[in-house]
């Protein structure tokens, strides 16, 4: 556990010594209050539309504001936790420090546990920082808590998948850049690849392909529905990812 | 200490090792030699778990590399070819990291990492950031994060390429000094550090083991026979000296060559282990001539070294090899 724990710090540090870890806060954060302002210039009108209209005075802040505002995250996260991955194998690989790792008594799996976790904090951080906007809401509606946190558990949870997709690139490169748009293609794969079936028709296939992707599991928790079918999807997505990336490790042993 | 049996390592068709077996006794510096791409980085990171073999076994004070790596790893010190180094630590930081995943904690940490740090001279680098070092420097770094949580067995490749003559001087010495509670491996392409500083040579090339021995064995081994160069000053007198040197016992071969100063090299050749230097000079001075030099010349390692890598076809002593490789 010390020895994770010192990756992770390690890892972390990294990322915040170069520009990198507050690019991608300041980035986050930025894109998060412009879809902020989008969706609240929106919702409010909405609800004017709906007062002129005679209709309920209150409209659902988290219907019309926070679920189109967490699925709009989710895809600068698609965008952005890859660039955020790319360096953490690649980099190592190229520069030889890898081998410092590698010659020194830890394990394949504490070392990858490390590195994920490391990466898993600063992407905590930045969604961490992004709950100032939420306050904002709180300060002048009244929205419901409950669907804002499983909505962020489930980004944080997709955010998690991103990122073992991210490491599992990257240990397969030692370029930072095809890490990078490796992880990006995968990722996007694994985000579109339900469209590929006809969703009216039912067939076995399509429902393969529908629970396969990474963005139909998030939908609930963004309603406000923790599902354990959708937190086993990602946590053995995650798993799953790792694994992988202990045998690419392992594999570059007997290639390099 | 270190015992590698029969290891063979192949890149698809490349076969990068094959089948090398040696061993170094506790507290021995073995000194590994070979060409570019002989094979002795790939038998380091095999050694110390960088890469995997695909035939063959290791084992590392007692423990074996593929089986307890852990256990291995732990006993082990690696200085890469390339020293890797964080470039946005400071090798104060950078060190204190080696150290943590060394399993050196707070407590021990600080003092670890100053011992270290002063036994290679890098104090004066202390707070300077990895990758604004010179090469040297970063040599230094590495060598002091493969020392710094004192292992039993330290691999080092090429360990002094890049630091100046002085430096080189000061890390042989501190190779040396660690010799007694450490075993060593060292990689080098330059043969007098071999000579200087290892009881041991493997000499390796396109990856298979072509020479186990101690350096003055080697030279030894390798001379079939012995020359003497002999400088002579003629002084008009006839070629008496040539005909009266070549009578000595033991003697197999002169040859007469003249210089453009008038003077005569007689290169004397005779059986190995024979010392007919001062017979060749008596039979020099009663044939009238003036005796100017008289030098014994021995293969040196570089020869050697030469002799056993450059070779086009099979030689004498690539079938001498696995014989050499059990003594
Ligand atoms: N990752 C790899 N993939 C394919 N071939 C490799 C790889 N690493 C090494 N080789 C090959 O294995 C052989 C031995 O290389 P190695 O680096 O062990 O040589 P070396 O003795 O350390 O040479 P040098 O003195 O130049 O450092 C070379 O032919 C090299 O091309
Ligand atoms: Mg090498």
């Amino acid at each position: 556990m010390r020895n994770i724990l010192t990756i992770a710090l390690k890892e972390l540090r990294s990322y915040f010594v170069s520009p990198m870890a507050y690019v991608a806060i300041g980035f986050f954060v930025f894109i998060y209050g412009y879809f902020f302002v989008v969706s609240l210039n929106f919702m409010v009108r909405v609800s004017m539309q709906a007062g002129m209209m005679g209709g309920p005075q209150a409209i659902n802040v988290n219907e019309y504001m926070v679920r189109p505002l967490l699925g709009n995250m989710a895809v600068v996260m698609l965008f952005l936790l890859p660039a955020l991955t790319g360096r953490s194998y690649a980099e190592e690989k190229r520069s030889g420090t890898i081998e410092l790792l590698l010659s020194s008594p830890l394990t394949g799996p504490q070392i990858i546990l490390g590195k994920y976790l490391g990466a898993l904090a600063l992407f905590t951080l930045m969604l961490g920082v992004t709950f100032v906007h939420v306050g904002v809401l709180f300060l002048y509606g009244e929205p419901e808590l409950g669907p804002i946190l499983s909505g962020y558990l489930g980004l944080w949870l997709m955010g998690g998948a991103f990122i073992s997709v991210g490491l599992l690139i990257s240990s397969m490169t030692k370029n930072q850049t095809v890490a990078v748009v490796g992880a990006f293609g995968t990722a996007l794969m694994l985000w579109i690849v339900s469209w590929i079936g006809d969703p009216s028709s039912g067939s076995t296939t399509t429902e393969v392909l529908a629970y396969l992707s990474i963005l139909d599991h998030f939908d609930d928790f963004s309603k406000g529905v923790i599902d354990t079918k959708h937190l086993a999807y990602y946590l053995s997505f995650i798993t799953f990812g790792l694994f992988l990336t202990a045998r690419s490790v392992d594999s570059e042993r007997w290639r390099g | 200490m270190i015992e590698v049996q029969h290891v063979t390592k192949r890149y698809g068709p490349v076969t990068a090792v094959d089948d090398v077996s040696f061993r170094v006794d506790s507290g021995q510096i073995l000194g590994f030699l070979g060409p570019n791409g002989a094979g002795k980085t790939t038998t380091m990171r095999i050694l110390t778990g960088c890469a995997s073999a695909t035939e063959g076994q290791a084992f590392v004070a007692g423990y074996d590399v593929f089986e307890e790596p852990v256990e291995a790893k732990r006993r082990t010190g690696y200085l890469p070819e390339t020293p890797p180094l964080y470039p946005d630590m400071t090798v104060r930081e950078y060190l204190a990291f080696a150290a943590r995943i060394n399993g050196i904690r707070s407590v021990a940490q600080r003092e670890r990492v100053a011992a270290a740090m002063a036994r290679t001279n890098v104090e004066d680098v202390a707070d300077r950031h990895c990758g604004k070092l010179s090469k040297g420097y970063r040599q230094r770094v590495g060598l002091a994060q493969a020392i710094l949580h004192n292992p039993d067995v330290l691999i080092l490749d090429e360990p002094t390429a890049g630091l100046d003559p002085k430096q080189i001087i000061e890390t042989r010495e501190l190779i040396k000094e660690l010799a007694g509670d450490h075993t060593i491996i060292l990689s080098t392409h330059i043969l007098p550090e071999v000579a200087q500083t290892c009881e041991r040579v493997v000499i390796i090339n396109k990856g298979r083991v072509v020479a186990v021995d101690t350096p003055e064995n080697l030279t030894g081994r390798l001379r079939g026979s012995e020359t003497i160069r002999v400088q002579l000053d003629p002084r008009g007198a006839d070629e008496t000296a040539v005909v009266q040197a070549a009578t000595v016992p033991n003697v197999s071969n002169v040859t007469a060559t003249p210089t453009q100063d008038g003077l005569v090299t007689l290169e004397v050749q005779c059986e190995k282990g024979a010392d007919v230097r001062s017979e060749v000079a008596r039979a020099v001075i009663t044939s009238g001539w003036g005796l100017l030099e008289l030098t014994s010349m021995r293969m040196s390692l570089e020869d050697i070294f030469l002799e056993l890598t450059t070779s086009e076809e099979p030689r004498e002593e690539d079938a001498e090899a696995p014989e050499a490789t059990d003594a």
